[in-house]
């Protein structure tokens, strides 16, 4: 019983490490530092939780076309640390400047990003390699 | 008649050799291999997400004419160009899907180069421009980088690279 139980931790652990990694991917893996972008739209979903905090923002295009965009930040902890809440986002007008994704997708890495109306500003200072 | 344009030709020779190595003493020099020195750069040039992204290593090779930069970053695909130091604009060879070209001079003991990349996105087509200054130390390089884009305030960053 002993042994299944250890397993089943250990299974379990295993399992979830996997997902932590998944989830927390450097930069140069993922987004194009050759690319950077400047996004302006409003946010319409927001995705609080860690290792990155994910804005969901509605940009329009020239051609009058919407695009909604997924925009990784950091985690909230360091969102809060910038005077920044959960119940800020939704809804605000948002611009933000960062880099595209690698694979062509509408997501970019925010490494910085400013609400319009309330002027609250997130910067990244992450000093992870 | 004769002896006296062989003479203007010598001197008028001689005046352009003179010239070109006053030029040459003069002009800074950027050759080598020069690698990121995170810890002298500026915080927002390094970490998960920087706010300009600067090339880990630059390969530089320079003549009295032109100067040639490969600048490679940990799995980013590479830029490189040969500019010409008289400003004139040439195309610089940038990853599949972007279009780029650029121009440098050398003023005083700085080398300026200014380009402008175009590339296409789910947002449509982005324009953004880059000015580069670099100043040579001895075996230390600094970058200061301005990316200006549409609808966004410019933004400067600074790099020091090691010389390898």
């Amino acid at each position: 019983m002993r042994v299944m139980v250890a397993l089943a931790t250990v299974s379990t652990g295993i399992l979830f490490a996997g997902i932590s990694l998944q989830a927390h991917h450097s930069f140069s893996a993922t987004y194009d530092g050759n690319k950077p972008i400047t996004l302006r739209g409003t946010i319409v979903k927001m995705g609080w939780q860690n290792p990155h905090a994910h804005l969901y923002v509605d940009v329009k295009n020239p051609d009058g076309k919407v695009v909604t965009w997924e925009v990784e930040s950091a985690g909230p902890t360091t969102l809060m640390k910038q005077g920044l809440r959960k119940e800020d986002f939704v809804g605000a007008e948002v611009i933000i400047k960062g880099f595209l994704a690698k694979d062509g997708t509408p997501t970019v890495n925010a490494s910085s990003f400013t609400l319009v109306e309330s002027k609250k500003e997130f910067v990244n200072d992450e000093k992870t390699p | 008649m004769r002896r006296w344009t062989v003479a203007a030709g010598i001197g008028f020779a001689l005046m352009l050799g003179a010239r070109a190595i006053s030029l040459a003493q003069t002009a800074p020099d950027f050759s080598g291999m020069w690698r990121l020195n995170q810890a002298k750069s500026s915080r927002a040039v390094v970490g998960n997400t920087p706010d300009i992204q600067f090339a880990s290593q630059l390969e530089v090779r320079q003549t009295p004419t032109d100067i040639s930069v490969t600048a490679t970053s940990v799995r980013q695909r590479p830029v490189s160009a040969t500019y010409k130091l008289d400003g004139s604009k040439v195309n610089v060879q940038a990853p599949e899907g972007i279009t780029e070209t650029g121009q440098a001079t050398l003023n005083g003991s700085n080398l300026v180069i200014t380009s402008r990349r175009s590339f296409s996105s789910p947002a449509g087509d982005v324009v953004v421009d880059f000015k580069e200054v670099w100043t040579v130390n001895g075996s230390e390089l600094t970058v200061e980088k301005t990316r200006t884009q549409v609808g966004d305030t410019p933004s400067t960053q600074k790099a020091v690279y090691d010389k390898l």
